[in-house]
């Protein structure tokens, strides 16, 4: 992914309210780490693994903050009990930025099969989702931060490689 | 001394900061020696306390305390190496270290056999790790709090848990009072720089 397009999907979340922002290693949303790398008008830090992300986007939210973590799809296996026990129990709003790795188009065949039951996890955690597939479905990501605020949820955003290749 | 024994001795020091207490019976025997609206029980989610302290206290510059385990800090190891790098000065991280997984009927941890949670937070990148036993905690956390930088205090007490119940607390109503809590209480002599 291009610094541009990682720049524009930060301005997005920026735009719905995101004003913390976490990241584990991607390659797919490169651009966005980037991006976030040189922006001194949030917070941003690097994590060693999602499910401790989960913990500090509930801190920064009782410090009256909105987070949004940046993660591949395998990362929600790591994260599943602390979305439903912290995040979900407690209700608190926050932004998954996934990549959608394992989708056509992805080279490395281990990323599949976490790929193949992502959606019917955030199904079954009641994680409503916006799919970013075709060149404009990023529009609605200021709506989706939004949401993860009135819901009192999180909320999951899905970049795949058909999004990232037509954008380029 | 035991955990509750412990806590007994940190409660005058806990009135101001906001407090972030581990899951299970460290959140009950909390409760137990005096509800306040600035202690945050976790009622789930092993492992988060100290990221859920990490978080808050990179969002206000009120001083912060996360009251961990030997057991929970052992579950979710590389946030030692996160709050080392990210820690700011206003948090604290209490590690109540007695050898044992209280909650689920005192099975040994494998700190009982040796391994040393101020070892790890030294090797992880924290600078500030105190090890004590659990009389010297409370003069720790008291420097640590004047202090301008985010310290580890690991504190060595006995296995044992007190006869306390469940938190009858609601989660949203533990959120929603911590929360205007957080956003009602200006601390003027906050000792951290906003990131």
């Amino acid at each position: 992914m291009g610094s541009e397009l990682g720049k524009e999907l930060v301005e997005a979340l920026k735009k719905g309210g995101v004003d913390f922002f976490m990241s584990v290693p991607c390659k797919l949303l490169s651009g966005v780490i980037a991006s976030l790398e040189l922006d001194d008008s949030i917070t941003y830090i690097p994590v060693t693994r999602e499910e401790e992300a989960m913990g500090i986007a509930a801190g920064a939210y009782l410090g009256g903050r909105m987070a949004c973590l940046v993660m591949q799809d395998s990362g929600l296996g790591n994260s599943i009990n602390a979305l439903a026990s912290l995040i979900q129990h407690f209700r608190i709003p926050f932004v998954l930025l996934i990549s959608y790795r394992g989708t056509p188009g992805e080279k490395v065949g281990t990323q599949v099969p976490m790929a193949m039951i992502t959606e019917d996890l955030l199904k079954l955690l009641r994680i409503p989702r916006l799919h970013c597939h075709r060149p404009g479905d990023e529009l609605e990501i200021p709506d989706m931060v939004e949401h993860a605020r009135v819901a009192q949820s999180a909320v999951a955003i899905l970049i795949d490689f058909h999004f990232v290749q037509q954008r380029s | 001394m035991t955990r509750n024994d412990l806590l007994k001795t940190l409660l005058p020091l806990l009135s101001e900061p906001f407090v972030i207490c581990n899951i299970g019976i460290p959140s009950q025997e909390l409760y137990a020696l005096g509800d306040r609206d600035n202690y945050f029980y976790m009622l789930g989610s092993m492992g988060m306390c100290g990221p859920i302290g990490l978080g808050l206290a990179l969002s206000t510059p009120a001083p912060v305390v996360a009251i961990e385990g030997d057991g929970s800090v052992l579950m979710n190891l590389g946030a030692l190496v996160t709050l080392a790098h990210q820690g700011p000065g206003n948090l604290t991280l209490v590690v109540i270290d007695n050898g044992s997984y209280g909650s689920t009927g005192d099975q040994p941890t494998y700190t009982a056999a040796g391994t040393s949670l101020a070892e790890v937070a030294r090797a992880a990148g924290c600078t500030h790790v105190v090890e004590c036993n659990g009389i010297e905690t409370a003069d720790a956390l008291q420097t640590s709090l004047k202090s301008d930088h985010f310290s580890v205090i690991v504190a060595k007490v006995d296995p044992g848990n007190a006869p306390v119940g469940a938190v009858p607390l609601h989660p949203i109503m533990i959120r929603e009072r911590f929360k205007n809590r957080v956003a009602t209480t200006s601390f003027p002599h906050g000792n951290q720089q906003q990131t």
